[in-house]
């Protein structure tokens, strides 16, 4: 049962913490590396990997920190955290990171720092950091004669309509009229905010208040995507696409939005294509990538705040990151120094353009979650599913009632 | 003596034997049915996010009639999808019932054949029929495709996904539901048939006059486990569709979970799971009322 807390095998003369994270075996085979690494460096402290399955894993934390049950040391993911921490289910760390001298916000991107932070108070530290790129098949580019994507992106060519052109080079019927090769496909939300802000448009108001999904850059943002499936047909159509038969690990798609952390999984599956990645087409406004991470965070009724803290910032350490995310690309570091480091930056293997990481990062911005985050957004995907599965073929309608129906939603008491 | 006297008048009571034998299932049912089922009534009436708990009478259930569309839509497939799968499910199970109740060579082999289905995972075979209602290389649309038909786009088209989901509750005719109709047919006696043939009655005679009758307490079981089932689909929407496209299958038990553990709004929950268990009641009832029309239990006079 959960309620069970004293931890199993602790030696009798440590302070012994228990950290929740969820993983594929690689990663989680990382984690107790790390952790095992960290046991070694200091006798005084023990720590013990809790694992939960992904799928049930939200659940699980939600019902430990409610009953009070929750380890020392949780992994969040960004979408859960600002919930969580209204509630006041995490330990403020403000004064930690105040006191500990070795500890400088700067040594970190902004956008990691933001994500773990409520107002000005520091609740988290992020770990898998990273956010949306674009992954693009090198030798699909080369049979159609195209020039390569970050080149022309440093250039300052890689625009929407390009990359629109670029689909429709790519993108390859058989005789009897059925797809061979797509384009491109259009990415689950919230991957298809580096559109949303890449026309200029967004999601919310600054205070998370009101919807903005009606303003202009969103609707023309809707319009392109939606048009790409069914005036252009270069991405598969919902029914094209159902059971992954376009993912890109097939080598029957020419580009895709996707998180920076699935290089790993490409890296082991993909063998009969050459493959890169690629910052998200330039849009109108500056920053318009999709930042997101994790945070680790400290149960508000962990008994070693102080350990947990020193845990936490050695999870988020330099050699940490270097083995994470230089060596296993499972993520993107949230240290500058590591992203610009000599061990991030060269590689033997595909992906080389690594650079183009630490650019995505770098016109990155995060998402606008709040704790009306799950609520609002599902009403939001319902809406667009109407425009993208071609039910409706107008943006500026859909997106209208979206924006009704979310303020409705935000307008009503959130507990029911 | 006195003790031995009353104790003896307690165990020559039918009614002890039969609680006796239900005390494990009864203190089952008290601790951990009644109990929770009780505590989801009280929590019904509160505003409760596993954080804080406040009280509001029966605002979660004024709330669900009048102002949500998507209670309403929930509710309304899954009614059709009941109207739909029940009847053909019961259907299919007595007919197949019916086939592997003949005395031919290897019935064993074919009952054990159609009973398989049944043992693949509710899981493992949503996948599987993700992969069958595949519009582009799906099996359903490549065997239409061969007859001439262009199949529809199943799973993604908001009209043909609730379809889809009543032809794949037949992928459990074989099941549970078939052995209990095979046992009930193999429990009506020969001489009944016998006595028919010789007042000369036709094979649809003998089904319509002598099985069908012999069966109804075996039907009527079937028919309430039935629509209970399907009033508490959840693993296929689950598992294949999520409740899309547009909320198409968005089953009731799919969404009563979804605010429960997704949204973590446990009153309106626990007001979804209290109105599911009075329509369930409601509808038990009523068949109950019904089955004194149709239900011939054997030694009734009627």
């Amino acid at each position: 049962m959960v309620g069970c807390r004293r931890i199993v095998d602790c030696p009798p003369d440590k302070v012994c913490l228990r950290y929740m994270a969820w993983g594929n075996p690689e990663q989680l085979g990382v984690e107790q590396e790390m952790i095992d690494r960290f046991n070694g460096q200091n006798p005084d402290l023990h720590v013990r990997l809790f694992r939960v399955p992904g799928s049930a894993y939200g659940q699980k934390m939600v019902l430990m920190l409610a009953s009070r049950t929750a380890p020392d040391v949780l992994r969040v993911d960004h979408y859960n955290f600002p919930a969580l921490a209204a509630k006041g289910y995490f330990q403020d760390l403000t004064e930690f990171a105040k006191k500990d001298t070795g500890f400088r916000e700067g040594d970190f991107f902004p956008t990691a720092i933001d994500e773990g932070k409520i107002g000005d108070r520091l609740y988290g530290l992020n770990a898998l950091f990273g956010g949306v790129i674009m992954y693009y098949n090198k030798t699909l580019f080369k049979q159609a004669g195209l020039e390569d994507p970050y080149e022309l992106w440093k250039r300052g060519e890689w625009t929407w309509e390009r990359y629109r052109q670029t689909a429709k080079a790519l993108t390859r019927f058989d005789a009897q009229g059925k797809p061979r090769v797509f384009g491109t496909a259009i990415p689950p939300f919230p991957a298809t905010s580096v559109a949303v802000w890449g026309f200029g448009g967004d999601l919310m108001s600054p205070d998370m208040k009101k919807s903005e999904v009606d303003s202009d850059g969103t609707v023309r943002a809707y319009q392109f995507l939606a048009d790409l499936v069914w005036k252009d047909h270069v991405a598969p159509t919902p029914a094209q696409g159902a059971n992954s038969a376009f993912a890109f690990e097939s080598g029957k798609l020419g580009m895709t939005f996707d998180w920076m952390g699935m290089t790993p999984r490409f890296r082991k599956v993909v063998k009969s294509f050459d493959w890169d990645v690629c910052p998200t087409p330039k849009g109108t406004a500056p920053r318009s990538n999709v930042i997101k991470g994790n945070q680790l965070v400290v149960s508000a009724n962990s008994r070693h705040p102080e350990a947990a803290w020193r845990f936490i910032r050695f999870l988020t350490s330099e050699p940490t990151e270097t083995r994470l995310c230089a060596e296993i690309r499972r993520a993107f570091p949230t240290r500058i120094g590591v992203a610009n480091s000599p061990a991030f930056l060269k590689t033997d293997q595909a992906p080389f353009n690594t650079r183009a990481f630490v650019q995505s990062a770098e016109g990155g911005r995060t998402l606008p979650i709040n704790e009306r985050w799950g609520e609002w957004t599902q009403i939001f995907n319902s809406e667009v599913d109407n425009l993208l599965a071609g039910r409706e073929r107008d943006a500026r309608t859909v997106l209208r009632r979206a924006k009704a129906r979310i303020d409705a939603a935000l307008a009503e008491d959130p507990g029911f | 003596m006195a003790l031995s006297t009353s104790v003896r008048r307690w165990t020559q009571r039918p009614s002890f034997w039969g609680f006796l034998f239900v005390t494990p299932w009864l203190i089952g049912f008290l601790l951990f049915t009644a109990g929770p089922m009780l505590t989801s009534l009280w929590i019904s009436l509160h505003k409760y996010d596993l954080h804080t708990m406040e009280y509001v009478g029966g605002e979660n259930y004024r709330r669900l009639f009048s102002k949500d569309p998507l209670f309403w839509k929930s509710l309304k497939l899954t009614v059709t999808y009941a109207l739909f799968s029940v009847p053909l499910g019961i259907l299919g199970s007595l007919s197949i019932a019916m086939l592997l109740n003949q005395k031919v060579r290897g019935i064993p082999l074919f009952r054990t054949f159609f009973y398989l289905p049944s043992l693949v995972p509710a899981v493992a075979s949503a996948i599987l029929w993700q992969w069958v209602f595949n519009a582009e290389n799906g099996a359903l649309n490549l065997g239409l495709a061969i007859f001439g038909f262009a199949g529809p786009q199943w799973l993604q088209d908001e009209n043909w996904a609730l379809p889809a989901f009543v032809l794949m509750s037949l992928w459990g005719i074989g099941g549970g539901r078939m052995i209990i109709f095979l046992a009930g047919l193999q429990g009506i006696s020969e001489t009944y048939y016998e006595a028919a043939r010789i007042d000369g009655a036709s094979p649809w005679q003998q089904f319509r006059r002598v099985t069908l009758p012999l069966l109804s307490p075996v039907m009527f079981f079937n028919l309430i486990l039935g629509i209970i089932g399907s009033f508490q689909t959840f693993t296929s929407a689950y598992v294949m569709t999520g409740g899309g496209p547009n909320n198409a299958t968005l089953f009731y038990a799919l969404y009563l979970f979804r605010n429960a553990f997704e949204y973590f709004k446990l009153g309106k929950a626990s007001a979804l799971a209290w109105i599911l268990f009075v329509i369930l009641l409601a509808i038990t009832l009523v068949q109950f009322g019904l089955s004194k029309r149709w239900v011939h239990y054997e030694g009734d006079s009627r």
